[in-house]
């Protein structure tokens, strides 16, 4: 009965790991036939016959097969896994059988692990390889206490700590990405390809990181923070979408000022563009290109975190020219759409002396016309541009982006929308700053002649405090209460910050640690070759030096207990003696012990025996006859005791 | 002399005088003692002539003891031990006669030569402390102690005592042979029972009843009582033996271990006292357990240097 509790714990903590990834039905089921089970136990309940467990089995894999199309697949995996082995449990008899459920449990622990390794779920994952070894001591030896089972499970895996830790730094891992697994379906925010009006205005809800930034020196001020991702050029006149095979040469540009060094760490997105600060010098892997609009593209979507360092220039001057095809890609308008708008651009235009005088009359006119920078404007109609310009004057940066290059290239100008966030939030703790999806941002691209494409950010001049600021710090109505709560508080924002710290070393230094970092690593340790072979011998030293600890610990033989002040004085006294060459053998008594010193160094003989007898009186004379002065007279005598003057005064 | 004192001297006093008798075999002697004083019944093995019967004696002599023999043999009958209900004509009933079994010591001579049924009336007796016969209940005398010899087993015309019988011994010894010098002695001394019949008893029954109740009073720490539990486990938990030691076993393992610590005028046990006494105390238990030809005393040796004394 008890074991038997035990290893369905440890398969019910199994399931609970997995519960999010399997349809509710099997998570159910599973825990069902584990309540069942267990009660059965309790009041010999009726339990499945083999034929009845054999149709219940075909049923299940029909059924994960009818909700997956498939067997294979995390998801339809560990959802099978977890239904066989409950029903395993029904004929669950035998300390065997006990066993194949506790590897299950494991094995759905690892199962767990392959995709979820943020730092909330490493506790968790701790207590169930606990919760399975001690499992797995209570099937060995069923009288075992739940307690002592506990116990030993926790000593043991206390013990292979300092193995797994060897394991973890030296084990020699390989370079790219080992595990393929098939992730479906998990949708995850952020930036797509495209941009419709409201399309940003999604993603400011949404508080979770997108990327962390720790910088080599000084971070750049706030209204600098222009985090570079897609760049939009094709407006069929309601929303923005990226150009997939256009390709230009890149313009030269000119750096000013002092560029910025910084490692970026970057959450999966499963999307292919790696963040840079505004603006990047050169791609940050090879597998990442550079293009002619300064995105950082990879060849393959972001699945698992990933991290890489960058330097930008936030100050740069383009020196080239653009060529027609560019020039034609980045004026283009739908024919006929925005009218109103195209005539007010064109009247600007022709006040103006130049582009750059035009981009500056565009945005006196977005200042002064009255807008207001709102996260639930009004929905706008067909010409998406006149209704917000003259109609709604109320909208989002993606609006405003969306108008100003749209006036822009109504105008002839070639300009473009650049999406990416501003800002972030810094994190003292961590000396990192966190960007969130909240930050997210849209602004514009203008092509000057003489400077190249020139940053200019419309919605700077309809709400300018949003350079310094983050969107929950301009319009927290926007957020949801729990979220409210969580963020604007100033002791819960601090504790926050930690924890976010917190998370960020773990899946820095734990998560991602991979091929380099272990070359890293050894290179700080002095192992300059990348060569396996080294790994190798550090893996086994490390492992020859634990088992050499351990074994040492084990083999040290008698240890007094804790607080028993006479044991210690006595293994002192034999610590001293074995030193001297008179070492007493375990099994030994006190007297036996002062015969056989007398024999083989009668010199030590007159010293020692009576030290012998002493602590034989003390130790199992009559209790109540014993003074505890008597305990430290003997302690006194065995640290005056010296053998080696004796032994040299005898030679 | 307080009485405590009187009955150290006279016990050091029948040591002597039993090393006298019995030559070059104190240890043997030491534990004979012990086992008597734990209230224990005794088992001497060996091969013919070594003077098993003579210890017994000399035991039985120079405590002071009423003691009767019965030597058995394949056709003695449990009655021959315990006594017959015998019809009294005269007066119109049935009176108990009592066996030798009714006496302070016992000498069971050759135990092992007679047929199980009767070497279990003996033993039930041995057990018991008492006698039942027609339905009537009759105590035996107190000290009560059995000192049974056997032949090997390997002789001829022996049943051998089994494990539930060997366990109500305490103790067994083995006499072996005499060393040369000692050997050379008993070739010119005297026939060994004619000096037993000059000697006068040192001991009295009065004196080996207080001796027995100091042995049990005998202070024990619960250290040691833990180390003496460690040694019984590791009985239990070999692969080689088939069975580890009974709480019998321990509990005679204790009081054996209290007697020898008296005799060697301690006034606590030591655990060199629990290891002075374990092979005679388990040796016998053991053997017929052991899978292999190893003998009870090897195996007792093995347990002592496998546990370690706690600090």
């Amino acid at each position: 009965m008890r074991p038997l509790a035990w290893v369905c714990a440890a398969f019910a903590g199994g399931v609970l790991l997995n519960i999010d990834r399997m349809p509710a039905w099997a998570g159910v089921t599973a825990l069902a036939l584990i309540t069942w089970r267990l009660r059965s136990a309790r009041r010999r309940a009726w339990l499945p016959p083999a034929w009845l467990r054999a149709i219940l089995a075909l049923i299940v894999t029909a059924l994960v097969l009818a909700r997956f199309h498939t067997l294979n697949g995390l998801a339809a995996g560990t959802t099978l896994l977890i239904l066989m082995a409950a029903l395993k449990l029904l004929e669950t008899r035998q300390a065997r059988d006990q066993l194949v459920l506790v590897g299950a449990a494991l094995f759905l622990l690892l199962a767990a692990c392959l995709d979820r390794q943020d730092l909330p779920r490493a506790p968790l994952y701790a207590l169930q390889t606990w919760l399975c070894c001690a499992a797995l001591a209570a099937v060995a030896s069923p009288a075992m206490k739940p307690r002592e089972a506990a116990r030993l499970a926790l000593r043991a895996l206390l013990l292979a700590v300092p193995l797994a830790a060897a394991l973890f730094v030296f084990f020699p891992r390989l370079p790219g990405s080992f595990w393929a697994i098939p992730r479906a379906g998990q949708a995850v925010s952020g930036l797509s390809d495209s941009m419709s009006p409201g399309g940003i205005t999604n993603l400011v809800a949404n508080y979770d990181p997108a990327f962390r930034v720790k910088f080599a020196g000084e971070p750049p001020p706030p209204a600098q923070r222009y985090w570079r991702g897609p760049v939009l050029h094709d407006f069929d006149g309601r929303s923005w979408t990226r150009r997939e095979w256009a390709q230009h040469p890149r313009q030269p540009l000119e750096y000013l000022g002092k560029p910025v060094s910084y490692r970026v760490s970057l959450e999966p997105t499963q999307r292919r563009w790696w963040f840079a600060l505004d603006l990047p010098e050169k791609s940050p892997a090879p597998q990442v290109t550079l293009t002619y609009d300064y995105q950082l593209l990879a060849s393959d979507p972001v699945s698992d975190a990933i991290s890489y360092e960058l330097r930008s220039y936030t100050h740069t001057r383009g020196m080239g020219e653009l060529s027609g095809t560019a020039r034609r890609e980045d004026t283009g308008l739908p024919e006929g759409a925005n009218p109103r708008s195209r005539a007010l651009a064109l009247r600007l235009r022709s006040a103006a002396g130049s582009d750059a005088d035009f981009a500056q009359a565009v945005l006196a006119y977005l200042a002064k016309g009255g807008f207001v920078y709102s996260l639930e404007p009004q929905p706008l109609g067909e010409n998406t541009v006149d209704d917000l310009l003259f109609r709604t004057r109320e909208g989002f940066c993606g609006h405003y982006a969306s108008a100003f290059v749209d006036l822009m290239r109504a105008a002839g100008v070639p300009a473009r929308v650049v999406t990416g966030y501003l800002g972030g939030e810094w994190n003292a703790v961590g000396r990192y700053l966190l960007v969130r999806q909240s930050d997210a941002h849209a602004w514009a691209e203008v092509w000057l002649e003489g400077r190249g494409w020139t940053r200019i950010d419309p919605t700077a001049v309809v709400a300018p405090e949003r350079l310094t600021r983050g969107v929950f710090d301009l319009m927290p109505q926007a957020f949801g209460a729990g979220d409210r709560f969580l963020y604007s508080g100033g002791w819960l924002r601090g504790l926050l910050q930690r924890w976010d710290a917190a998370n960020a070393w773990w899946t820095e230094k734990v998560v991602k640690f991979n091929y380099t970092s272990q070359l890293d690593l050894l290179a700080r340790l002095g192992i300059r070759t990348p060569d396996a072979r080294y790994l190798g011998w550090a893996f086994m030293a490390a492992l020859l030096g634990w088992l050499a600890v351990l074994g040492w610990h084990t083999n040290r033989g008698a240890r007094a207990p804790r607080g028993d002040a006479l044991a210690r004085a006595y293994l002192r006294l034999c610590g001293k003696l074995r030193r001297a060459g008179a070492a007493r053998l375990p099994y030994q008594g006190p007297l036996d012990f002062a015969r056989s010193i007398g024999a083989a160094r009668p010199e030590f003989a007159p010293a020692v025996t009576h030290l012998l007898e002493q602590y034989a009186r003390l130790r199992y004379g009559v209790r109540g006859a014993r003074q505890p002065r008597e305990v430290a007279d003997f302690s006194r005598a065995v640290s005056r005791l010296s053998l080696r003057r004796r032994r040299a005064a005898s030679a | 002399m307080s009485t405590v004192d009187a009955d150290a001297a006279s016990l050091a006093r029948s040591l002597e005088l039993l090393e006298t008798i019995i030559l070059g075999k104190p240890t043997q002697i030491r534990l004979c003692l012990a086992c008597l004083l734990a209230r224990g019944h005794l088992l001497i093995e060996d091969v013919p002539g070594v003077g098993k019967t003579t210890l017994a004696h000399a035991l039985a002599h120079v405590l002071g003891l009423a003691w009767r023999r019965v030597q058995f043999t394949s056709d003695l009958l449990p009655a021959d031990i315990i006594g017959v209900s015998v019809f009294d004509r005269a007066r119109q009933r049935f009176d108990f006669r009592q066996g030798p079994v009714f006496t302070q010591l016992l000498l069971a001579d050759e135990v092992n030569r007679a047929s199980p049924r009767t070497q279990s009336a003996l033993l039930e007796a041995m057990e018991e402390r008492q006698i039942s016969a027609d339905g009537t209940t009759y105590a035996l005398p107190d000290p009560f102690f059995v000192v049974a010899t056997q032949n090997p087993h390997e002789q001829l015309g022996t049943f051998a005592l089994p494990e539930s019988q060997l366990d109500r011994f305490l103790m067994r010894i083995r006499l072996g042979y005499p060393d040369a010098a000692h050997e050379r002695a008993l070739m010119r001394g005297g026939e060994r029972r004619e000096i037993l019949s000059g000697l006068a008893p040192v001991l009295t029954p009065a004196a080996m009843l207080r001796m027995q109740r100091a042995v049990r009073g005998l202070y024990m720490a619960d250290s040691l009582l833990d180390y003496t539990q460690s040694l019984i486990a590791r009985t239990r938990s070999r692969p080689d033996l088939r069975l580890g030691l009974s709480p019998r076993a321990g509990q005679g393992l204790v009081r054996a271990a209290q007697a020898w610590a008296y005799i060697g005028r301690r006034a606590a046990v030591l655990p060199e006292d629990v290891q002075a006494v374990l092979p005679a105390v388990i040796s016998h238990r053991l053997e017929g357990a052991d899978a292999s030809a190893r003998s009870g005393e090897e195996l007792a040796r093995e347990i002592i240097e496998a546990s370690a004394v706690p600090a």
